[in-house]
């Protein structure tokens, strides 16, 4: 009882496997495709080669991408946008934000008053899950997950940037070739 | 001749401490003998490095590009890292022979450079009247390194990696040997330049007259040098690496530099016997006639070395484009297909030299002195002979076909077979016999 029902091979494809066709194709393939890797004139990112070639050449990561933090500045006085209020570190699910806040005396309509400004931010991105809440819950734009998205480093202590790695950003080695 | 002169001057200046018969018999040798150490350590060196370009040209990568421009020090870079690598040996292995087996390796492989003509005149070390036999019979030892290496191990995979290259050298050896007899019945000299000088004064290639022992040949030689897709005794997905697990640094690169090395022999054997050594059209007539003899030297190795190449590049292209073979189809491939293609082929190849010698009148296989000039056929009589080549290769195609058209892996019906699961009874499934409970 023949449970599966098979052609009978034609006398075309019995020729074809006499001449030995498919090895014939296959071996044209990869000649196509060395001759087009040799002829093509910028063979990096070329038509020939597609091969992404990553540290001389940067990915295009998605627009939603959440990668290294950044703590933002103001562009004309270069203060820190950041009020202290501490929000981030109430919206992170990780609890990998601390804020650290200190009181400052200022005068306010001849009044001394008290100003709370920022200290020191401590994010620890190796708790982090890059879940961008805590851009979001920022009053003032100021704290921001960035696109870049190369985060090793040699100790685990050097995970837990503090504020001026996050607000100058890291330094990376820049390979030209 | 300017070429000339570098050559004449070390000539004067060894002329003063020795006498001629020493520089001729000892010192030119060693000369020679140091110049293709270096040139081919430097050629496999260089095969690994294009073979891994290759394969990234083929699979769209860029293979090396960092050690140098596009890489071209990447083999340097390979080589210290090798050298500076531990050197270990297995605690349970048997050391001496763990130690020598790589050693058996590389000198099978290197001592057969000592005969292959690269040129003619002072670009060939030696040339011994059995050249060809000499040849296979040292690139045959590598398999005992092969062996050796694999029991010292200690180690399954090495031991099955190193039995299954045994079973398949063996097999490939015979054809190999045999598909070489087609073309010495051609060439009647086991000598490597006289083979040469016999398609010189024949000027053909005996690719043409031997299309079919020139396919047996390569395809013998694939799977004798185990590479891809013959390349069983390495297979990684079973084998870890084959006869060389337990092998690291300086010890493994031995192995490496072999494999490679072997490759290049099998190759500039099949230039040699198949496609003409160092011999092109016109060259002798451009050099050589006009008096330019170390110009027609360095020329003709220029063909050997091209030639070469474009046989290494095969080896390269094969192995990116086939999958391996499973073990059952290499072994038939080499007892099913090859040796009786090339038994066939001896058959016909004598039956077609009969019959042109007969049309041609005799006048090449009488005579004494023709056989250091291969056979001397006329125009008629080559053409003749292409066509019957040509012919054999068809004949041989369709018998083999008809003799192993029952085989499963050649029938495509057969491999294509209706199953048949076991027969399940029809309509309801039977009910189990009850077994009476035993009365009390």
């Amino acid at each position: 009882m023949p449970l599966v029902k098979v052609p009978k091979p034609k006398f075309i494809e019995k020729l074809q496997r006499f001449f030995m066709v498919d090895l014939l194709k296959g071996l044209r393939l990869t000649l196509k495709y060395n001759l087009g890797a040799l002829t093509d004139k910028d063979s990096v990112g070329g038509k020939g080669i597609y091969t992404e070639q990553y540290p001389k050449v940067r990915p295009d990561v998605a627009p939603r991408f959440h990668g290294a933090p950044r703590l933002n500045m103001d562009p004309e006085t270069h203060d820190t946008l950041c009020i202290a209020c501490n929000l981030c570190a109430i919206a992170c699910p990780e609890d990998c934000i601390d804020v650290l806040a200190m009181d400052v005396e200022i005068i306010v309509a001849g009044k001394p008053r008290k100003k709370k400004v920022l200290d020191e931010f401590i994010f620890d991105t190796s708790r982090c899950m890059f879940c961008a809440l805590c851009q979001e819950a920022c009053p003032t734009s100021c704290l921001e997950l960035t696109q870049d998205f190369e985060l090793a480093t040699y100790s685990r202590a050097g995970f837990v940037w503090n504020r001026e790695m996050l607000e100058q950003g890291r330094e990376t080695v820049k390979y030209t070739r | 001749m300017l070429l000339l002169a570098p050559i004449n001057f070390i000539d004067q200046l060894l002329l003063k401490y020795f006498d001629a018969a020493t520089i001729n018999n000892v010192i030119w040798p060693f000369i020679q003998i140091g110049l293709v150490v270096t040139v081919v350590a430097g050629w496999v060196a260089y095969a690994s490095y294009l073979e891994r370009k290759i394969s990234a040209f083929m699979q769209a990568r860029l293979g090396p590009m960092r050690v140098g421009p596009w890489g071209l020090l990447q083999p340097i870079a390979d080589g210290i890292k090798l050298l500076t690598k531990e050197d270990f040996i297995p605690e349970k292995a048997d050391r001496w022979i763990f130690f020598f087996a790589p050693y058996i390796a590389v000198a099978a492989a290197f001592l057969v450079f000592a005969v292959i003509p690269f040129g003619p005149d002072w670009a060939v070390i030696t040339d011994i009247n059995i050249g060809l036999l000499f040849v296979l019979a040292v690139s045959s030892v590598g398999v005992l390194a092969l062996i050796l290496a694999g029991w010292s191990s200690n180690s399954k995979y090495s031991l099955l990696g190193a039995l299954r290259s045994s079973a398949q050298m063996i097999s490939y050896e015979v054809a190999m040997g045999l598909s070489l007899i087609g073309a010495l019945m051609f060439a009647r000299t086991l000598s490597l330049s006289g083979i040469v000088s016999a398609q010189l004064s024949d000027s053909i290639w005996y690719i043409v007259y031997q299309p079919l022992g020139f396919l047996i040949f390569l395809v013998s030689g694939i799977a004798e040098n185990n590479r891809a897709p013959f390349d069983l005794p390495e297979a990684e997905s079973e084998l870890v690496a084959g006869f060389h697990t337990e092998y690291s640094g300086f010890r493994w690169s031995l192995f490496f530099f072999a494999e490679y090395a072997a490759m290049v022999i099998v190759s500039s054997v099949a230039v040699t016997v198949y496609l003409g050594g160092w011999y092109f059209p016109f060259v002798y007539r451009l050099t050589e006639a006009k008096g330019y003899h170390n110009l027609y030297v360095i020329v003709s190795l220029l063909v050997f070395l091209v030639k070469l190449s474009v046989i290494l590049y095969l080896y390269f292209w094969l192995r990116w484009t086939l999958p391996r073979f499973r073990y059952d189809q290499l072994m038939d491939i080499g007892w099913k297909w090859l040796i009786p293609s090339s038994l066939i082929n001896i058959t016909l190849s004598a039956l077609a030299i009969f019959v042109v010698q007969a049309l041609d009148g005799w006048h090449g296989i009488k005579t004494i002195e023709a056989l250091a000039n291969g056979l001397d056929l006329t125009a008629t009589g080559k053409t003749v002979m292409i066509a019957m080549g040509l012919l054999g290769l068809g004949i041989t195609g369709l018998l083999l076909a008809r003799i192993n058209w029952r085989s499963r892996d050649f029938n495509l019906k057969s491999q294509r077979r209706n199953i048949k699961l076991v027969s399940l009874p029809q309509g309801k499934p039977a009910v189990p016999a009850v077994v009476p409970a035993a009365s009390e």
